[in-house]
């Protein structure tokens, strides 16, 4: 087929599955910045459930975990949810599975801001609340959110 | 007396500065001094987010292998943050011989650590995660006991209802910070119980207050304050017990913007677990610096013992 | 006067609750006839059955009623205890006030009238009821076995193993069914050649075991412990008395038929073994295949055997047999691809079943183990299994779920993957059902270990495109669709009975449930058994099962075999018909009514017999007999007279 140059990508396209991509790139190197076994997720959903921050985010955790599984880079470096998780390991104490969710939230978040996807800068921090706000969250939140 | 090597963190030399003030008044009228390090850097706040990162693991590791230099073997921190990662970064030491092996290198490699190899004159030593690190709750309820605490309480908190706040990074994960069980702890209503108040059990005890989310998505983090607060004042709480700066922030001072966005919200004080044990064990009013709390502490200090709100030691 | 004793049990508060007993008690009691009555939480209990016990002695009773649960549930058990206190079984009756009243009812006033009416009736029937004596019966003590998969040879080998002869029948040359097809098993991966062949060879071996292969069973008439059975020894137009198995005339066979062993993979001559290892390794002359047969030309099988064991003149033998039991195990089939139009209904030659790709991963395979496709020997780097085709379907195939697909899909997978290191399989599901020892940890080593990606959603479409099958799936985790250009497609179709079950079924005059599988007497309490007395389960006939539990339930079948034979005679219930042979006319309108078989017209009399051994007492014929002369024992015209008029509420 090819290229329509004048028409949109259509909005929710199939997910085309090949041996390369589910056991090269991405996914791969999830699993070796985390060094977590995300293959040995089999989307329970007790991330999801427990998660306190479940309520801010577009896709829930569970399904961030799925898309790794399927090798999905943009899905889940464009969605907020990577930014909303507070690393408060809720799901990684919880996992049947022995998955620490959270280092995969970061890895995540790793590999986003290397691609360049910068969520949060000095810039965009109010100075007032910077003048109180403790120093471990200053600190937390640029380590965690930006390059 | 005897001192415990003590690792304040960025957070208490300034703006948390209530909480190392009553911490070191209080472990003083417990018969130990907090002996700070004479010198130390940032522990970088959060463990780093892979382990490619091994520079975030240089500053904490750095701090540990001092304290085992000083000859120190044991090192107390009251912030969670702190606790979280020094913790977290020892037991990578202790559990991984890699990321042992690459830290070592680079700690060797590095200059002030060479001035400092020259100076001492000493063989080079690997550190392999000889200093256990322990939360200042964790000392008094392990190497104390708060039965010492007990048998020196000078005021009464008797019938003051004080629910805990556990927050996350205190207990979790749970596999690296066997402090307590992450879903039933009791390490805090333990302490309430042995300052003579009464603990208030609550189902938000251990959910995330939002952390750093204060900075980046605020109105987040308000909401899951509410629903923290909302939960314990139900319950009955007079007031909330804490001991991560974080926490304290967040659960103190967005009870403005709580009390802006539900009208029904009434405030409720917020303590470090310090500020009420320097009370308890005696030490003047004053010192434990609660002018630096948005919500007012006045009504609680009031039920406390004589309630003159006075210095009245000696 | 009979003296009655009436026991109203509360069964806890599944009655109390809805009737009041006590009331039901004080009503009885001033019913004529009925002596004593008596309330009590748990009747059936030990203390329960004490009280019955000790007041049929204390108050000399000739009858008692309890009313409690169905008679299904406890008549026997109470029974027992009246026949321990002295009293004929058959003055001990069951009124139903839990089913029957308080569980279907809510107000508690109307519910204790109709509970007392109930028990009432029964008054009535217990009256008139007679002391019986059960009605014993002889055991032909030889058991047949249908069918030589994994399920017959156990069973087989149990019965013959505790000294009784056993027939095993099996319709196709050689014992072994499917499992002789398969390659590994789950979950623990052993050979299933090497588990299997051994136990084959055991029962081709076993002095107490007469094989019947290449048979087929023609009619089968009597009734439990004494059935007659006429068996079809089809025709393999070679002596196998004579044959030594050397294999030279299957060499030589030009003809080529695929082979139904290998699901069509390869082919054969006319005259075939179905697989080496066979038992007994002789060969058939497939008749439809065979040149000679089709032409008149050929023989050339005939002239290769040295030893003249091809026969073209043999035809189909018929023997009889004296039996006490039958065992039926039948196995099943797999949906047809053909079936399936979605999945290309057979036309893609890269889209196959699980039992073709058992083949393909067999040692003894086509392909000697090694996977290659069909269409063109490409080992497949892509390979998509498909579960659920044609199960979970009620709309379109078929509404249960097949039970072995998702562990024998995993299998494949992993299988698949332990022999093409760099191919990836993909696995589209609807759920994960691993519910046996070891199951969960089989798949959880499989999709943690060994890569393979399970993807939730049913594949909606599979077709060709130049050498790529294409599959549209989704993942329903995602939400998002998922297309596959894949190398090869297994899919995990749906088990079904075999074809020739409900032929078999109408001969054993056996039940079969709404799918076409054998129909067991109790889903729990009776999983062995058909209702028909004598007739007993095992395998897949009686639905989808896997090894273990097809096993596991041959040896119970077995077991209530050896059980049947270990007694000398047989206790038949004695409530039955009967004829009163003044009245018959011998018209013989009970005898098709009869379901049973168990009219039977004596011309000598010019009456028509009730075969007590067959007779279940379902009173069919007690209706139909237009002269009154057929009637049921305990259960007599008068007797339903009067229990109508009670339970109207009359005297």
């Amino acid at each position: 087929m090819s290229e329509n140059m004048g028409l949109a990508p259509p909005r929710n396209p199939p997910i085309k599955l090949t041996r390369k991509k589910v056991r090269a790139g991405f996914k791969k190197r999830v699993i070796e910045l985390s060094g977590q076994p995300v293959d040995a997720c089999y989307q329970c959903g007790n991330c999801s459930s427990g998660c306190p921050l479940a309520q801010e985010m577009s896709i829930l955790p569970n399904r961030i975990i799925r898309l790794v599984q399927l090798g999905q880079k943009d899905d889940i470096i464009h969605n907020d949810t990577i930014w909303i998780c507070a690393s408060c390991f809720q799901c990684t104490v919880r996992c049947p599975k022995g998955i620490d969710i959270q280092a995969v939230m970061d890895t995540l978040r790793q590999i986003a801001l290397e691609e360049g996807v910068d969520h949060f800068g000095p810039d965009q921090i109010d100075p007032e609340h910077a003048a109180e706000v403790p120093q471990p969250g200053l600190v937390g939140v640029y380590r965690k959110l930006s390059t | 007396m005897a001192k415990v090597a003590y690792y304040p963190g960025c957070a208490l030399k300034e703006r948390s500065s209530h909480l190392d003030r009553s911490a070191r008044d209080a472990t003083v009228k417990l018969g130990f001094e907090l002996d700070e390090l004479d010198t130390w850097t940032c522990c970088g706040a959060v463990p780093p987010v892979s382990k490619e990162r091994i520079m975030n693991l240089i500053a904490p590791s750095r701090i540990l292998k001092n304290v085992r230099d000083s000859g120190s073997d044991v090192l107390i921190t009251i912030c969670d943050f702190c606790y979280n990662t020094l913790k977290r970064t020892n037991y990578s030491i202790r559990t991984d011989e890699i990321i042992r092996k690459r830290i070592n290198t680079f700690l060797a490699d590095d200059t002030p650590e060479r001035e400092y190899l020259e100076k001492d004159n000493s063989q080079w030593v690997d550190y392999k995660g000889e200093v256990k690190v322990i939360h200042l709750m964790e000392y008094l309820r392990d190497e104390l006991g708060y039965k010492q605490i007990t048998e020196n309480l000078k005021r009464s908190l008797k019938g003051l209802k004080l629910a805990p706040y556990y927050g996350c990074v205190m207990l979790r994960p749970q596999n690296e910070i066997q402090l307590d069980d992450p879903e039933n702890p009791s390490i805090i209503e333990d302490f309430i119980s042995a300052l003579d108040a009464q603990p208030v059990k609550y189902p938000y005890r251990t959910e995330c207050c939002g952390s750093y989310l204060s900075i980046s998505s605020p109105d987040a983090s308000t909401r899951l304050c509410y629903r923290i607060l909302n939960s314990a004042i139900n319950k009955g709480a007079d007031a909330i017990v804490v001991s991560c700066p974080l926490c304290f922030y967040n659960l103190d001072s967005r009870q403005k913007a709580i009390a802006e966005a539900y009208q029904d919200f009434k405030p409720i004080p917020i303590f470090y677990f310090t500020q009420l044990l320097s009370v308890a064990l005696g030490v003047e009013y004053g010192r434990q610096g609660f002018e630096k709390h948005y919500v007012d502490v006045t009504p609680i200090l009031d039920k406390i013992g004589t309630s003159s709100g006075k210095g009245d030691e000696e | 006067m009979k003296r009655i004793g009436v026991f109203v049990c509360h069964c806890g508060i599944n009655i109390a609750e809805t009737v009041d007993v006590k009331r039901v008690a004080e009503e009885v009691l001033k019913m004529p006839g009925v002596v004593y009555t008596q309330d009590y939480i748990y009747m059936c209990s030990d203390p329960g059955q004490a009280l019955v016990r000790k007041k049929i002695k204390e108050e000399k009773l000739d009858a008692v009623i309890i009313a409690a649960c169905s008679p299904n549930l406890h008549e026997s058990t109470f029974r027992a205890a009246a026949e321990e206190a002295g009293l004929n079984p058959w003055q001990c009756e069951i009124a139903n006030i839990r089913e029957q009243c308080s569980w279907i009812h809510s107000n508690r006033k109307k519910a204790t009238e109709k509970a007392i009416k109930i028990v009432g009736t029964i008054v009535e029937k217990s009256r008139l009821n007679e002391s019986l004596e059960p009605i014993p019966v002889l055991i032909k003590k030889k058991a047949l076995v249908i069918g030589g998969g994994i399920a017959g040879i156990q069973s087989a080998l149990d019965i013959a193993d505790s000294g009784y002869k056993v027939i095993l029948v099996e319709k196709e040359s050689s014992i072994g069914g499917h499992m002789a097809q398969l390659s590994e098993t789950f979950p623990t991966l052993d050979c299933s050649q090497c588990i299997l062949t051994p136990k084959m060879v055991a029962a081709g071996k076993h002095q107490n075991i007469e094989l019947m292969t290449y048979s087929e069973i023609e009619e089968v008439s009597g009734y439990v412990g004494n059935f007659n059975v006429k068996i079809r020894r089809k025709a393999p137009f070679v002596d196998w008395d004579k044959c030594t198995g050397c294999g030279l005339c299957m060499e030589k066979c030009p003809a080529k038929v695929p082979s139904v062993f290998d699901r069509e993979l390869t082919t054969h001559g006319a005259i075939y073994v179905p697989f080496p290892q066979a038992v007994p390794n002789k060969p058939v002359i497939d008749k439809d295949s065979c040149i000679y047969f089709k032409t008149g030309k050929c023989r050339l099988c005939e002239k290769v055997c040295e030893i003249n064991a091809i026969d073209f003149e043999q035809e189909d033998r018929f023997v009889e047999e004296e039996i006490g039991a039958i065992i039926v195990a039948t196995g099943y089939d797999t949906l047809p691809i053909v079936d399936l139009a979605e999945y290309g209904a057979g036309d893609i030659p890269d889209v196959i079943d699980g039992l073709a790709f058992e083949r393909l991963l067999s040692a003894s395979g086509p392909t000697v183990g090694e996977v290659k496709r069909p269409s063109d020997g490409m080992v497949p780097k892509e390979v998509v299994f498909v579960q659920c085709a044609g199960s979970r379907d009620p709309e379109r195939y078929r509404p249960y779920c097949s039970k072995i697909c998702c562990m024998y899909t995993t299998k494949h997978a992993l299988l698949y993957k332990h022999r093409v290191h760099d191919g990836q399989p993909y696995i589209f599901y609807i759920d994960i059902r691993t519910g046996g020892k070891g199951y969960e940890e089989f798949y959880h080593n499989a999709e943690e270990e060994e890569g393979i990606i399970y993807l939730r959603g049913k594949v909606a479409k599979i077709f060709r495109d130049g050498d790529k099958t294409v599959v549209w799936g989704t993942d329903t985790l995602t939400g998002r669709n998922v297309e596959i250009e894949a190398d090869l497609v297994v899919l995990a179709t749906a088990v079904i009975p075999t074809d020739s079950t409900a032929e078999l079924v109408k001969k054993l005059r056996i039940q079969t449930g709404p799918n076409g599988f054998l129909a067991e007497a109790h889903p729990k309490l009776r999983p062995v058994e058909s209702i028909n007395s004598g007739f007993f389960l095992a395998g897949a006939a009686q639905g989808p099962k896997d090894i273990p539990e097809t096993v596991a339930q041959a040896s119970a079948a077995a077991c209530k075999v050896i059980s049947l034979f270990s007694r000398d005679h047989l206790e038949q219930d004695p409530a039955i018909a009967w004829v009163d042979e003044d009245l018959c006319n011998g018209c013989q309108t009970c005898v098709p009514v009869c379901p049973y078989d168990a009219r039977e017209y004596d011309e000598e009399k010019n009456i028509v017999i009730v075969n007590e051994a067959l007779c279940e007492g379902c009173g069919s014929c007690v209706a139909a007999c237009p002269s009154g002369a057929t009637q049921m024992r305990n259960l007599s015209d008068s007797q339903i007279k009067s229990m109508i008029t009670a339970s109207l509420g009359g005297k």
